[in-house]
C-alpha cells in the first residue's frame, strides 16, 4: 500500500515536471536504446549464422584446403583437394555416407537477351541428398553427367524464375561463359544453404566445371556425410587419415586440409560476437553511467525543491526511512520510465536497420527487454541513493522553515 | 496529565555564541487544555513547540507526554508519536500542492504503517466542510480551505494534541475567526489544542495563556473574561495588560503594541 501510494505521487510529480524528467532520463533512454538494439542485432546475426549452420547438417563435416593451425588461419587459397581424394574418402571411410566435392565460382549465364550474374557450383549427384535439396522440375544431376562431363545445368529457383518467368526451363539451352548448356532441372526454393544463398546459383556436373568451364584441377571443397551423426569424431579421424595418406603427409608435419562441423563453425561464430556483444555492452553501459549522473541530478533538485514538503512528511510521521524509499521509488519510476522509453526507441531501431539495409537481421529476445528494465531500474537506484539519503537527514525544523 | 515539562532547555551554538532558545521551561498540560503560546519573534515558543511536537529534541530537562519519556525515544518512536498522538497546523498550510485535498489529508494515513482507504480522510475532510472540495487541489482553494484542508490533516488520526503555530497569520480576519471556530469545535470535542501565536486577538481565544520572553514562561495564566477582553483590546503582545497591571487589570487599554515587523498598531480605547 505504501509502495503503491509512492509510486503514484512519484508519477504524478513527474507529470507536473514533464519536460524537465524527460531530459534527465535522456540518458538512461539513450543507454536502454544501445543495450536493446545492441542485443536485437546480435541476437539476429546469431539466429540469422545459427540458421544458415543448421540448414548444413549436424551430419556434415567439410573439409576445405589450408592448414588451420598456421597463424593467419584457416589458408583457402592452398590449394590441395582433389577430385580423387572425395572418391577415396567415399571408399575408404565406412562412417561416411556420402560425399560431394565442389568447386565454385561465378559466371554469366545466358538465354536470349537475358543475361545473369549467378554462382555456378560444380558437385555431383552427393549433394542434394546430402543437402536435402530438391528439384521442383525435372532432375538433378546424375551420375552419368559427371562421368560424361556433360553439359546439363540445374537452375536455383531465382535464377529459373528471372531467366524464364513462369514458363517450365527444362530442356532449353542456356550458355554459361559462352557454352551452351540444356537446363535439366529447377531446384526448390531454399534461401541459404549454409552461406550461400543457393536460389541464385546454378549447378553444373562438377567434372565439366572443373575442365570446360574453369580450366582447375583442385576442388574448393568435399561435403561429408557421416553414416550417424553421434559418430561424428570417429568419421573425421578417417577423413583426416584418408586424407593424409593421399596427400602422402608424413608423421608430425601440418594437415594441408582443414575439417570442420557446423559445430566448430558455430563455436567460432559464437567468439567472433562475443567481441562484439563486450563492445557493444560497454558503450551501453557508458550511456548508462551519465543517465544515472542525469536522474542524481534531477532527483537533488528535487530534493531541495521540495524541502519543505519533506518537512512535513516528517513532522506527520514518516520515518528517515520512508522518506528514503519514496526518493528512491522516485528515482527509480523515473529511471524506469526511461528505460521503457528506451525499449521503444530500441527496438523501432532495430526495425528500421534491418529495413534499410535489407540484410541485417534483427531479433529482440523478451529477455533483453526484461533486462533493459531491471537495469535501468537499477541505475535510478543506485543513482537516487545520495539525494534520497540527504532527503532523510534533513532537519524537519529546518525543512519546515525553508523557503 | 498530558504534558509534563521539567527545566527543558534547547541551546544552539551560532558560530562563536551560545543561544539559549529555551532555558529550563517547566510546564503542564492536562488533557482537554486549549492553551496559547505567546511571545514576541525569539522569545523561544516556536522552540519550544517544536520540542513539545517531538519535532526537536532538548539539550536538556525533561518532557513526558502522555506519561512517557518523549526525550529517550528513538526518531523511529518519535515518528510513531508524530503519527499517532500529535497535529500540526501551520501559518503557512504546508500542503503538496500538486496533490488534491484528499490526497494531502491521507498523507499521515500513509505513514501509519496499516491498510487504510480513503474514508477516514473524507470523515476528516467532512468536519472541516470541505467534502465537496476533495478532489481540488491546494492551488486552486482559497487560504481559508488550504488551512481548513490542513487542520483535517492534522486532525485525520485523531491525535489527542494539536500545536498549530500562527494559524490564522496568513489570513483575514474573517477566514481567521472560521478557523479558530473549527479549533472551539476540536477542543469541545476533547482534543487538546496548543496555539502559538503573537497575536494577542487570537491567544485570547484559549483559555490559558503562557506568555515567553527570552526562553523562559513569563506568564502562565487562565484567562478569564476580564483579561480576554483586555488581551482583545492591547495590541500585540499584551505586554501591559499582563506586566503592568496585572492579570486583573484593565485601566491599560489604549496603549499600543508593537508588531514582529516592526509597524505600530494603535489598540482602539478600552471598552470598559
Amino acid at each position: 500500500m505504501f509502495t503503491f501510494r509512492v509510486i503514484w505521487m512519484a508519477l504524478r510529480g513527474l507529470q507536473t515536471n514533464m519536460m524537465r524528467s524527460l531530459l534527465a532520463t535522456l540518458g538512461v533512454v539513450i543507454g536502454v536504446c544501445a543495450v536493446v538494439s545492441a542485443m536485437s542485432i546480435l541476437e539476429g546475426a546469431k539466429k540469422d549464422i545459427t540458421k544458415r549452420f543448421e540448414s548444413m547438417g549436424a551430419d556434415q563435416v567439410m573439409v576445405v584446403s589450408g592448414s588451420s593451425r598456421g597463424r593467419r588461419g584457416v589458408q583457402t587459397r592452398t590449394n590441395a583437394l582433389e577430385l580423387k581424394d572425395a572418391e577415396a574418402i567415399l571408399d575408404q571411410c565406412d562412417l561416411v555416407k556420402a560425399v560431394a566435392p565442389e568447386i565454385q565460382n561465378a559466371a554469366q549465364i545466358k538465354y536470349f537477351q537475358k543475361n545473369k550474374g549467378v554462382q555456378i557450383l560444380g558437385t555431383t549427384d552427393a549433394y542434394y541428398r546430402i543437402n536435402e535439396y530438391e528439384t521442383v522440375e525435372g532432375r538433378f544431376i546424375r551420375r552419368e553427367d559427371v562421368r560424361g562431363e556433360r553439359k546439363v545445368c540445374v537452375l536455383g529457383h531465382k535464377v529459373a524464375k528471372d531467366l524464364f518467368g513462369e514458363v517450365s526451363a527444362v530442356g532449353y539451352r542456356v550458355k554459361i561463359k559462352g557454352t551452351g548448356f540444356t537446363v535439366v532441372g529447377v531446384m526448390e526454393k531454399k534461401g541459404f544453404l549454409g552461406f550461400r544463398e543457393v536460389d541464385n546459383q546454378v549447378i553444373v556436373p562438377i567434372s565439366t566445371a572443373m575442365k570446360r568451364l574453369y580450366g582447375v584441377r583442385f576442388v574448393t571443397m568435399i561435403t561429408c556425410q557421416a553414416k550417424n551423426p553421434s559418430n561424428l569424431s570417429a568419421a573425421i579421424t578417417q577423413i583426416k587419415r584418408t586424407l593424409r595418406s593421399q596427400h602422402s603427409i608424413r608423421a608430425g608435419t601440418d594437415d594441408d586440409f582443414t575439417v570442420f562441423t557446423q559445430e566448430q563453425a558455430k563455436k567460432q561464430v559464437a567468439d567472433v560476437t562475443q567481441i562484439f556483444e563486450v563492445v557493444l555492452y560497454s558503450i551501453a553501459g557508458i550511456s548508462l553511467l551519465v543517465g544515472g549522473i542525469g536522474i542524481m541530478n534531477i532527483m537533488l533538485v528535487s530534493v531541495t525543491e521540495r524541502t519543505r514538503e519533506i518537512g512535513v512528511r516528517i513532522a506527520v510521521g514518516a520515518r528517515r526511512v520512508d522518506i528514503m524509499t519514496q526518493f528512491l521509488i522516485e528515482a527509480a519510476v523515473i529511471s524506469m520510465i526511461g528505460g521503457a522509453v528506451g525499449v521503444l526507441v530500441g527496438v523501432g531501431l532495430s526495425a528500421l536497420l534491418e529495413r534499410i539495409t535489407r540484410v541485417l537481421e534483427t531479433y529482440t529476445p523478451p529477455s533483453a527487454i526484461v533486462y533493459a528494465l531491471v537495469m535501468a531500474a537499477g541505475v535510478g537506484i543506485v543513482s537516487g541513493l545520495y539525494p534520497a539519503i540527504r532527503a532523510s537527514k534533513l532537519d524537519p525544523v529546518e525543512a519546515l522553515r525553508y523557503e | 496529565m498530558l504534558i509534563q515539562v521539567r527545566d527543558l532547555s534547547k541551546v544552539y551554538q551560532m558560530g562563536a555564541e551560545v543561544v539559549r532558545a529555551l532555558d529550563g521551561v517547566s510546564l503542564d498540560v492536562d488533557a482537554g487544555e486549549f492553551l496559547s503560546i505567546t511571545g514576541a519573534s525569539g522569545s523561544g515558543k516556536s522552540t519550544f513547540m517544536h520540542l513539545l511536537g517531538c519535532l526537536d529534541k532538548p539539550t536538556s530537562g525533561t518532557y513526558h507526554l502522555n506519561d512517557r519519556d518523549v526525550t529517550q525515544m528513538s526518531d523511529k518512536e518519535l515518528a510513531r508519536i508524530r503519527n499517532r498522538e500529535i497535529g500540526f497546523v501551520f501559518q503557512t498550510f504546508n500542503l503538496i500542492n500538486r496533490t488534491p485535498a484528499i490526497d494531502n489529508v491521507a498523507v499521515p494515513l500513509v505513514y501509519g504503517r496499516e491498510t487504510f482507504t480513503n474514508k477516514k480522510a473524507m470523515d476528516a475532510l467532512e468536519r472541516v466542510q470541505l467534502g465537496k472540495r476533495a478532489k481540488h487541489k491546494p492551488s486552486e482553494m482559497s487560504g481559508g480551505e488550504r488551512q481548513r484542508v490542513a487542520i483535517a490533516r492534522a486532525i485525520v488520526n485523531n491525535p489527542k494534541v494539536i500545536f498549530a503555530d500562527e494559524p490564522t497569520g496568513n489570513l483575514d480576519t474573517r477566514t481567521g475567526e472560521q478557523i479558530m471556530g473549527i479549533f472551539h469545535d476540536l477542543h469541545k470535542e476533547g482534543t487538546t489544542i496548543i496555539l502559538v501565536t503573537h497575536e494577542m486577538s487570537v491567544a485570547a481565544q484559549a483559555k490559558r495563556l503562557i506568555r515567553m520572553v527570552d526562553g523562559v514562561v513569563d506568564t502562565d495564566t487562565p484567562i478569564t473574561p476580564s483579561l480576554r477582553n483586555e488581551m482583545l483590546h492591547s495590541g500585540m503582545f499584551g505586554a501591559s495588560v499582563l506586566t503592568d497591571s496585572g492579570v486583573s487589570g484593565g485601566t491599560e487599554s489604549g496603549v499600543s503594541g508593537v508588531t514582529d515587523s516592526g509597524s505600530t498598531v494603535a489598540a482602539e480605547p478600552g471598552v470598559s
